[in-house]
């Protein structure tokens, strides 16, 4: 079936809706990956179907790769985003993570300042900060004279919440920071520890994303475990990051949102990968997981699986993992969704991938009218037994310019 | 208004005592962790004493999750998590079937793999690296290993604030339960020893060589620490049914961020962070009878720290002592384990000391560290702080069931 066909789809006229009760507004996002850099391009790349591979030898100087393509940047240096001030001491996940908050910041009609700076805040997700900052700076105390010549200019690096930090500084935000190690799951994780700060009002608005750096270290890593699988995504690095609000608040404001963020709903199940733990007997698998956690959020959502005109999977290609999440989604959903497999187009990006999956509907929503008020579903998976389903609601971007 | 929230199980693995029964006297009588560094050749370090917990020993308290399988800080939360569960009394059948999750706060996450999968880069190149050890990085690990060891099907979330990041922890779960999004939870925080870290604390220059001695005019910053640190979170409603012992009620907490330095304290932050804390938990700077401090010792942290505390509450403030004294900085244990310190001081009616004092700095002249000895009292509300790199500020308000 065609999405477009779907029975239940009842777009709603963006002045006229009343946002239900706890849901999250999008005002605003950015993204940097290979396939595009800021919300307008990556919207156009996703809806043609563009390819973000690119070829990666020769990007670092003194390591191999184990692949001469990857979903990388070789030529993304954050002082021809930033500028050089300030930013020469940044790990690549800081500098990242430093142009999806700007991006995103630029792309929203939310205006920061003085009178509410200490009300926005940060929420990044990541695996475990700048993999390659760390394993240096911890390769500095083997390999130098003396153990502890290590560079103390680059010790926060080594800290997952440098990131959160430095954009914090950068933007002058003093609300709520927080940094969620979520991994493949660290999209949805970041969203949801969002959800908790905005309807408990410990913060009025907050950049929410997460990001995930290309390196040898990374590289070779995912190679030595998915070395067999290979029909997988290529290993790809980015950030996404979107502006975040009380939808009820924008909406008072008579301001139109992206999108609105309806649930996110995570559990932990036994997971797909490696052999059972002793306490599995008789407990859910991670697919039974994953259907349970859509339900759920379709639950809270106030919708119906026949309403959900695509979900955007974290699929990778690795066969194993891949029937988990499949087996999952339809069984919440059934088949008829539209499938986004956006790491075909943006690569493996472990804790950046369901931020991209979100971008990646509001790239569809942003240029598509006919897409308008209907309701999507982003999933995630993890290796260890996590599991997540987020529903959202977008709209095409041109309707705020036609406001009034 | 939402569910009130008590702690009713505690679970500490600790340089000073593994489980509530070695901690709690171990905490009182001022006894140190602090040892030559084990886990790691220091011999090339100047300075070579840490918190290790030399006497870790997984097997003997996981049920359920394989040691062989995670790494040492998963293994710190799985162990400690047990732990709390054990203290509570609940039934762990009877939990692993309810709406039942984990936060665990973090600054290194699985540093020790990460330092292994290092020596094995610098030996035989990234060509070389131990698959098992890759899987084992993802510092989600952590929380994961909680749910995993006891069988929840809930949110398992790693909070990585840096070295506040159980008060983020503890935070997250108090707001889960008292909002009705899930019925039990765990919070806490691991770390472990390691090289890097020790290196990059010596060449800021706040890393002290013996003694970590807070809130003192002589104190030369930090010693590192390692352990896991896990409160066992449910309603006052479902504690009361099933008769638990109460250690202390969850009134609230507060965060901030200081969006000024990655490294430096900054007083008027953290004094912003005490009043959302005071605000959230639905109290006045008046009724703090004690301080769970950050106090790292370095001179910089207690000074920037008291200030904000005498600008918050005046000339007089609350007793104030640093368990990082006893400790060393645990990292993202460390509020975590100031949380079960608080909850200790309320519940058995003592507050903990600020050991290795000998003079007081005359510049923290309104401070009382409650040197050496600890000291019997009745708290009834305790504000328990944890600040970190990135100037992510977190605090925490405990107070006795009225």
């Amino acid at each position: 079936m065609n999405a477009t066909a779907l029975p239940d789809a009842r777009p709603e006229a963006a002045a006229g809706h009343l946002p239900r009760d706890g849901a999250l507004a999008i005002t605003g996002w950015g993204t940097v990956c290979s396939l595009a850099i800021g919300a307008e391009e990556f919207s156009a790349a996703v809806t043609e179907g563009r390819s973000g591979l690119r070829d990666v030898t020769g990007m670092f100087e003194d390591e191999d790769l184990p692949a001469a393509e990857a979903c990388a940047m070789p030529d993304f240096r954050v002082r021809d985003h930033l500028g050089r001030k300030g930013t020469s001491f940044f790990d690549r996940s800081t500098s990242l993570a430093l142009v999806g908050c700007s991006l995103a910041l630029d792309d929203t009609d939310l205006a920061v300042g003085d009178d509410n700076r200490e009300r926005v805040g940060i929420v990044l997700g990541t695996t475990a900060g700048s993999i390659r900052a760390t394993g240096e700076y911890s390769r500095e105390t083997l390999v130098q004279d003396r153990p502890y010549l290590v560079n103390p200019m680059l010790f926060p690096n080594t800290v997952m919440n440098c990131a959160a930090g430095q954009a914090a500084i950068r933007h002058r935000l003093k609300g709520v920071n927080a940094t969620v190690a979520g991994g493949q799951l660290a999209g949805l994780s970041a969203l949801r520890y969002a959800r908790n700060l905005i309807r408990r009002d410990y913060a009025d608005a907050l950049l929410v994303g997460s990001v995930e750096e290309f390196s040898p270290h990374t590289a070779w890593g995912t190679h030595h475990l998915y070395a067999a699988d290979d029909g997988r995504a290529p290993v790809g690095e980015g950030s996404a990051v979107f502006v975040v609000e009380d939808a009820a608040a924008v909406h008072r404001a008579g301001r139109l949102p992206d999108a609105e963020v309806l649930a996110v709903e995570v559990g932990t199940y036994a997971p797909a990968d490696g052999r059972p733990e002793a306490g599995d007997r008789g407990r859910p698998g991670a697919a039974e997981g994953l259907a349970t956690c859509i339900a759920r959020a379709l639950e809270r959502a106030g919708a119906a699986p026949s309403e959900v005109w695509a979900v955007a999977s974290g699929e990778s290609g690795v066969e194993h993992r891949d029937a988990v999440e499949r087996r999952g989604i339809e069984a919440a959903l059934g088949t008829a969704a539209e499938r986004l497999r956006v790491k075909r187009s943006t690569g493996e990006c472990h804790s950046a991938s369901g931020s991209l999956q979100i971008a990646a509907l509001l790239g569809r929503h942003r240029i598509d009218p006919a897409l308008d008020g209907r309701l999507s579903v982003v999933t995630s998976c993890s290796p260890d037994g996590a599991v997540g389903a987020a529903v959202l609601r977008g709209w095409h971007r041109a309707r705020r310019d036609h406001r009034g | 208004m939402g569910r009130r929230v008590v702690i009713t199980g505690l679970g500490p693995i600790s340089s000073i005592g593994t489980g509530v029964g070695a901690f709690g006297p171990a905490l009182r009588a001022g006894r140190s962790g602090i040892s030559p560094i084990s886990s790691f050749d220091a011999s090339g370090f100047p300075h070579f004493m840490a918190g290790e917990v030399a006497d870790f020993d997984p097997k003997a308290l996981l049920r359920t999750v394989s040691p062989a399988d995670w790494g040492r800080t998963s293994l710190f939360a799985a162990a400690a998590a047990r732990l709390a569960v054990e203290d509570s009394g609940m039934d762990p059948e009877e939990l692993s079937r309810s709406r039942a999750g984990s936060s665990i706060g973090t600054t290194s996450g699985e540093s020790q793999v990460v330092e292994r999968l290092t020596a094995e880069w610098v030996d035989r190149g990234l060509t070389g690296l131990t698959p098992e050890l890759v899987r084992q990085v993802p510092a989600s690990r952590l929380a994961n290993a909680v749910n995993q060891e006891l069988g929840l099907t809930g949110e398992a979330v790693t909070l990585s604030t840096a070295c506040s990041a159980s008060n983020y922890a503890l935070g997250y779960a108090y707001d889960q339960i008292h909002t009705g999004d899930a019925d039990y939870m765990i919070a806490g925080g691991a770390d472990s020893v390691c090289r890097w870290a020790h290196a990059g604390f010596y060449r800021l220059g706040a890393l002290t060589k013996e003694a970590c001695s807070p809130f003192d005019k002589d104190r030369s910053g930090i010693l590192t620490g390692e352990g896991g640190a896990a409160l066992f979170l449910e309603t006052l409603e479902s504690a009361t049914a099933r008769g638990a012992h109460i250690y202390a009620e969850v009134l609230g907490y507060g965060l901030n961020c200081d969006a000024n330095h990655m490294v430096a304290p900054d007083p008027v932050s953290i004094a912003e962070c005490m009043r959302r804390a005071h605000h959230n938990a639905g109290i006045e700077p008046s009724d703090v009878d004690y301080i769970c401090a950050h106090g790292t010792g370095t001179p910089a942290n207690d000074a920037m720290e008291s200030r904000a505390v005498i600008e918050v509450f005046g000339e007089e403030p609350p007793p104030m002592s640093s368990i990082k004294s006893m400790l060393g900085h645990t990292m993202g244990a460390a509020s975590g384990f100031g949380a079960i310190a608080s909850a200790l001081a309320i519940d058995q009616g003592w507050l903990p000391p600020t050991v290795n004092h000998r003079t007081q700095d005359p510049e923290l002249a309104l401070i009382d560290p409650v040197p050496n000895e600890s000291r019997p009292a009745r708290p009834r509300v305790v504000q328990n702080h944890g600040f970190a790199f990135g100037g992510n500020n977190a605090i925490t308000i405990l107070g006795r069931v009225a």
